[in-house]
């Protein structure tokens, strides 16, 4: 691939001992990343991984040109440096920057280990990826695509362009797929040309006639005179979904058909159309993945990243400021930053957990009640007391002897055999100093990797949330509510005589326990739903806004954390996208599609949502429509309510967008179709009644 | 298959999506460009895909520091500060397709069916252009060390010669010094008599007896037989070069070429009627016309020079900033701004430069203040154009007479030009009006080319 490069080469071998030892310390903190095979490429390679998406090879595509001009100019303008791309496949394949500093070297791979473990285990991940017994396989499956579809580009009977425009169509439409049941989402690309029938759906008896049709051999103009498209539809069933379906691009691929400009009527597609649409969807889902995890993910391989190169030290000291500005230049990028919210959000739910289990061992202190819990504890001395043991926190050769003791106990904070190793290679040094101990086999370097001396265990206390300087106020925090609320199903009180004793027993791993297995389940939207509370919202100044008509400007709309969680929400439903759904398949009884709109308080970008259709009309081949409703303004009232410093109301108001191949129209919306798009529950409004005032 | 082709694939999508030029300028957003770089909003290239209205979305912040207030404006965030690059995730951010005035002034006459060319003045400076003339002396920096290397060379090539060859003569029986020397030159060797006087003396040394008595050869003829000559070229490729003679009359010094540039250059007054009557649409309509004609003599010209003035009753100088945006109260007369130009012209002789007055108004003027004054004024600028264009007429309004009395009085001068702009879609018609009376008038023949060279003491080779 890109190692015959030698400058390359070079790099990457003296990234080796930092992977291994980082991935070592991964599996000692409990990640189980997939293996990675890290490459080194150069800035301009780096530009074309990141414009195709973290592969190197895609199917033809104008859009990947696109991403490269604009990744390039990113770049050169300082905006947006890449430090590294990994891609999400066993093995994980991570691209790092050649121009990274060592330190930022060492960072990304701990970030990337942090990555690969999070695709290896979240189980939205194994959804839309993880087909099938040979893992996601990814850069496989993207690479026969790639071939596929530029051989039928090449094919002489094949207009390029036209290839081209259909996978225009489909990728408008990539984001309206079902994310929820994602199956053979790549049923037929393994075998090209067997769906070659408008349907390969067997109850599906509108293109059984069809095919008979086709099978009597009639020329075009008998077949369009005797049997018409109304006939046709009065004899199927039609395509009249009786739900309406969320996976357009699956009806579109099943019952869709092309415009033939010629003929002037819809045609059946040619085998290679389908091929191309099952190959773009199948990739549509490979990624929805990935965008839906945007924030657990990152803010998971962020903050494994911080505890691998900030508390283990992974950066060495002379590197360990360029890792700050690293970290800081993350953190710190403007807007709402993935990174920071879910690094964030991460370390909320590791503070939650840590919280719970301490509370719940002290309200089993004898006479401890949620009521007397803050007078009755002193929680300066249970700051001390949940301080790590100084062997612990600070393992390195200078405690070695300590740890010794400990092992020699059985603690199981200690990690016995490499306390062993590393006491006999110090005695060995100690006699023989000519030597260089650090190359010899079984031989730990405790001076640059102290964390082998420890096991989970004790990394868990080394790093326990609630000992860290910017948490020890945690526990203070607690509400007597939060308390009754716990002490509610606790049974088996008053088994600590003293505080001391109850924190003895402390789980020092709940934190991370917890937060392993929310990586597990989540994705984005339960994520933050379950995990952006009112103290989350408080703690980090967090608000809504909203476009105030009024004003002309935008203004904070909300500070109330429901609404925050909503705003927030509606960014990570369905991809951040509006939900649009098939409502029928033969709307009008002229086989036209009607698209609706799921409207949820928010409309839709109007441009953008007309273009789409034409997309649309690009795979149904007869007229299109789109039913929607905008939020109109009425000219006089809103001068009045400007006046008034008000926000004006507007009126809600159903419409529908035809487009049949010439230009996109606008017509009334029918009354009982408004009623099916609009959601009776669901606001994302949150501007206040007297906002302006 | 590959990034090459996937990007010139997005050359071609990104060229014909590009927001037509007529389009852009009397509908698009002027403000993104600057003097010397046209922004051309391009219509999203990007796919499409079912989105929110970005205001209806509204959106989550985070406060720097303490909560803040409801009500409170704020910045609507700008996308992710995204680092890896994530598949299908590009914001709505535009595109521009950036051009430089002069790519504009291209583009322009292509889309208008202009061809103005512009007149070269006066010689402005003498510049200097390439370091490619050379002379024996200069300052050492600027040694043409190639040069002096190949002549040295050169000189080392035509003294060199194969000695061992020339001592072999000395060799042949009965030959003396003159008898080599005879030889030797016949053969073409750059050799001195006195170096083979010296061999030969050596030569006799070494042996104790005088070199006519060597007899190794018969003749020169068996000589010649017998040894292959070695050219000099090949024994240098052979030993290496261990020194080239350099010396002074080698050196040779480069300096640059001096080059007369006639700058065809260029100054554009624009002038604005800023009194009551001049609402925002009409202004709005005066930026479409002008900014346009701004950018194309920018671009036609090599130097533009611009000047701004708005009058009511009267006239006053500003910034370009300023310019469009000003209202004031006052009533109108024209002429306070004519008189005004005429003065900042005075900075501006014709003979070197080449002159634009641009005035817009909505054709409201005092009494007889466009006859009596203006016209007269305008008659006395030498200029190659004056345009005044009309905005809007003050709703039916009797005195709103001056576009076409200034029409009526210069009738189809190729100087002067009248143009009528009511709503957007007439800038570029107005724009055409104005910029092809210039260049339809037969007046400004072509000056071609502009650049004279002059060799000042070179030499040339």
């Amino acid at each position: 691939m890109r190692d015959d490069r030698i400058e390359a080469k070079r790099e990457a071998d003296a990234l080796d001992e930092s992977a291994r030892e980082a991935r070592e310390l991964a599996e000692r903190l409990g990640l189980e990343p997939y293996p990675v095979r890290y490459w080194v490429v150069d800035h301009d390679q780096m530009n074309e991984l990141i414009a195709y998406g973290g592969f190197q090879r895609r199917y033809p595509h104008w859009r990947w040109g696109m991403n490269y001009e604009r990744q390039r100019k990113k770049d050169r303008h300082g905006l947006g440096k890449a430090f590294e791309i990994v891609n999400n496949d066993d093995p994980a394949h991570a691209f790092l920057q050649e121009s990274n500093s060592a330190a930022d070297q060492k960072a990304v791979i701990t970030h990337v280990e942090a990555h690969a473990d999070f695709f290896a285990n979240n189980d939205w991940f194994g959804l839309y990826a993880d087909r099938g017994e040979d893992g996601p396989n990814a850069a496989a499956r993207l690479e026969r695509n790639a071939d596929r579809i530029a051989a039928i580009a090449k094919r002489a009977d094949v207009d390029r362009d036209e290839v081209e425009r259909l996978i225009d169509a489909v990728s408008a439409l990539e984001d309206t797929i079902d994310q929820h049941s994602p199956v053979d989402a790549a049923r037929s690309v393994e075998e090209p040309g067997v769906a070659a029938d408008v349907s390969d759906d067997a109850d599906d008896s509108l293109a059984a006639i069809e095919d008979r049709i086709d099978d009597l051999d009639l020329s075009e103009e008998v077949r369009r005179d005797v049997f018409d498209d109304e006939w046709l539809e009065a004899r199927g069933e039609g395509v009249e979904p009786e739900e309406p379906r969320p996976d357009v691009l699956a009806f579109l691929r099943d019952h869709g058909k092309r415009y033939d400009p010629e003929s002037g009527k819809a045609i059946d597609r040619e085998p290679w159309e389908t091929t191309v649409i099952d190959a773009i969807r199948e990739e549509a889902y490979y990624f929805a993945g990935q965008k839906q995890t945007k924030v657990m993910n990152e803010g998971w391989a962020t903050y494994w990243e911080s505890v691998m190169m900030g508390g283990e030290g992974f950066a060495g000291p002379d590197e360990f400021l360029t890792y700050a500005d690293h970290m800081s230049r993350v953190l710190g990028s403007p807007g709402l930053n993935p990174y920071k919210l879910g690094f964030e959000l991460w370390t909320h739910v590791e503070l939650r957990a840590a919280r719970r289990e301490v509370v719940d061992k002290l309200l089993r202190v004898e006479g401890v009640t949620p009521e007397n819990f803050h007078s009755r504890i002193d929680l300066d001395e249970v700051a001390d007391l949940l301080e790590p043991h100084p062997a612990i926190a600070g393992a390195g050769p200078a405690t070695l002897d300590e740890l010794a003791d400990l092992a020699a106990a059985g603690d199981p904070r200690v990690d016995a055999e490499a306390v062993d190793l590393a006491l006999s290679a110090r005695d060995d040094a100690g006699t023989d100093p000519g030597e260089t101990g650090g190359d010899r086999r079984g031989d730990i370097d405790v001076e640059r990797y102290p964390w082998k001396l420890l096991t989970r265990e004790g990394l868990a206390e080394r790093h326990f949330v609630l000992s860290r300087p910017d948490h020890r106020g945690a526990l203070r925090n607690v509400s007597r509510e939060a308390l009754e609320e716990q002490a509610r199903y606790l049974f088996d009180v008053d088994r600590y005589e003293t505080a001391a004793e109850a924190i003895e027993d402390v789980d020092r791993a709940a934190g991370w326990e917890r937060m392993f297995e929310v990586r597990e389940s989540h994705n984005d939207v339960t994520f933050i739903d379950a995990f952006l509370t009112d103290e989350f919202v408080r703690e980090g100044n967090y608000f809504t806004y909203e476009y105030s008509r009024a004003a002309e400007e935008h203004r904070v709309a909300s500070v109330d954390a429901d609404d925050v969680r909503k705003k927030l929400l509606l960014r990570f439903t369905n991809f951040g996208k509006p939900t649009v759904v098939v409502l029928d398949g033969n709307f009008r009884n002229r086989g036209e599609l009607l698209l609706g709109h799921r409207y949820n308080g928010v409309a839709l970008d109007e441009e953008r949502a007309k273009e789409t259709l034409k997309r649309v009309f690009e795979l149904w081949g007869r007229p299109v429509n789109l039913a929607t409703v905008r939020v109109e303004y009425d000219e006089g009232a809103a001068r009045r309510a400007k006046r008034r410093g008000e926000e004006p109301a507007g009126t809600e108001v159903g419409v529908r967008f035809q487009y049949d191949g010439g230009e996109v129209t606008e017509h009334d919306l029918d009354g009982a179709i408004e009623e099916r798009i609009v959601a009776d529950e669901v606001d994302y409004d949150t501007k206040p009644d007297d906002w302006l005032a | 298959m590959g990034l090459t082709e996937d990007r010139e694939r997005f050359r071609e999508a990104g060229e014909t999506r590009r927001e037509d030029l007529a389009e852009f300028i009397s509908r698009g957003d002027l403000g993104g460009s600057g003097a010397d770089r046209i922004r051309i909003p391009v219509k999203i290239v990007d796919l499409p895909a079912f989105e929110y209205d970005q205001r209806s979305a509204g959106g989550v912040g985070q406060g720097g520091d303490g909560q803040p207030q409801p009500g409170q404006p704020v910045e609507p965030e700008p996308g992710d500060g995204d680092e890896d690059g994530e598949p299908g995730e590009e914001g709505g951010d535009h595109e521009y397709y950036e051009m430089d005035p002069e790519e504009f002034a291209r583009e322009l006459d292509e889309a208008l069916g202009l061809d103005l060319e512009p007149k070269g003045k006066q010689v402005v400076e003498e510049v200097e252009g390439d370091f490619t003339d050379t002379a024996r002396a200069g300052p050492r920096g600027t040694l043409d060390v190639d040069e002096f290397f190949k002549r040295g060379l050169k000189r080392h090539l035509a003294t060199d010669f194969d000695d061992a060859y020339v001592r072999e003569g000395l060799f042949v029986a009965g030959a003396d010094v003159d008898d080599v020397f005879a030889w030797a030159r016949g053969e073409g060797i750059p050799v001195s008599r006195a170096w083979v006087a010296d061999a030969a003396a050596t030569l006799a040394d070494e042996r104790g007896e005088p070199v006519a008595a060597l007899d190794r050869w018969e003749s020169f003829e068996a000589l010649d037989d017998g040894v292959d000559r070695e050219p000099v070229t090949q024994r240098i490729r052979r030993e290496g070069l261990d020194s080239v003679p350099f010396r002074r009359e080698d050196e040779r010094f480069r300096h640059p070429e001096v080059i007369e540039e006639r700058e065809r250059n260029v100054v554009v007054v624009n002038v604005r009627d800023a009194s009551g009557s001049m609402r925002e649409t009409k202004r709005e309509l005066v930026e479409r016309v002008f900014t346009p004609m701004d950018w194309y003599l920018t671009g036609k010209y090599d130097a533009a020079e611009f000047r701004y003035v708005v009058h009511d009753a009267e006239a006053w100088e500003v910034d370009r900033e300023e310019f469009f945006g000003i209202q004031s109260g006052g009533g109108t007369r024209i002429s306070s701004a004519y008189e005004l130009v005429e003065e900042l012209l005075e900075e501006y002789p014709y003979s070197e430069w080449n002159r634009y007055v641009f005035a817009a108004g909505d054709s409201e003027n005092a009494g007889s203040d466009t006859r009596d004054n203006v016209i007269p004024t305008m008659e006395s600028i030498d200029a190659n154009l004056q345009a005044y264009v009309e905005t809007q007429p003050g709703d039916g309004a009797a005195n709103a007479r001056h576009a076409d009395e200034v029409e009526s009085a210069f009738g189809d001068a190729d100087d002067v030009a009248v143009a009528r702009v009511s709503e957007p879609d007439d800038v570029t018609d107005a724009i055409y009006e104005i910029l092809s009376t210039e260049s339809s008038g037969g007046g400004s023949a072509p000056d071609g080319a502009t650049v004279a060279r002059r060799t000042d003491g070179g030499e040339h080779r």
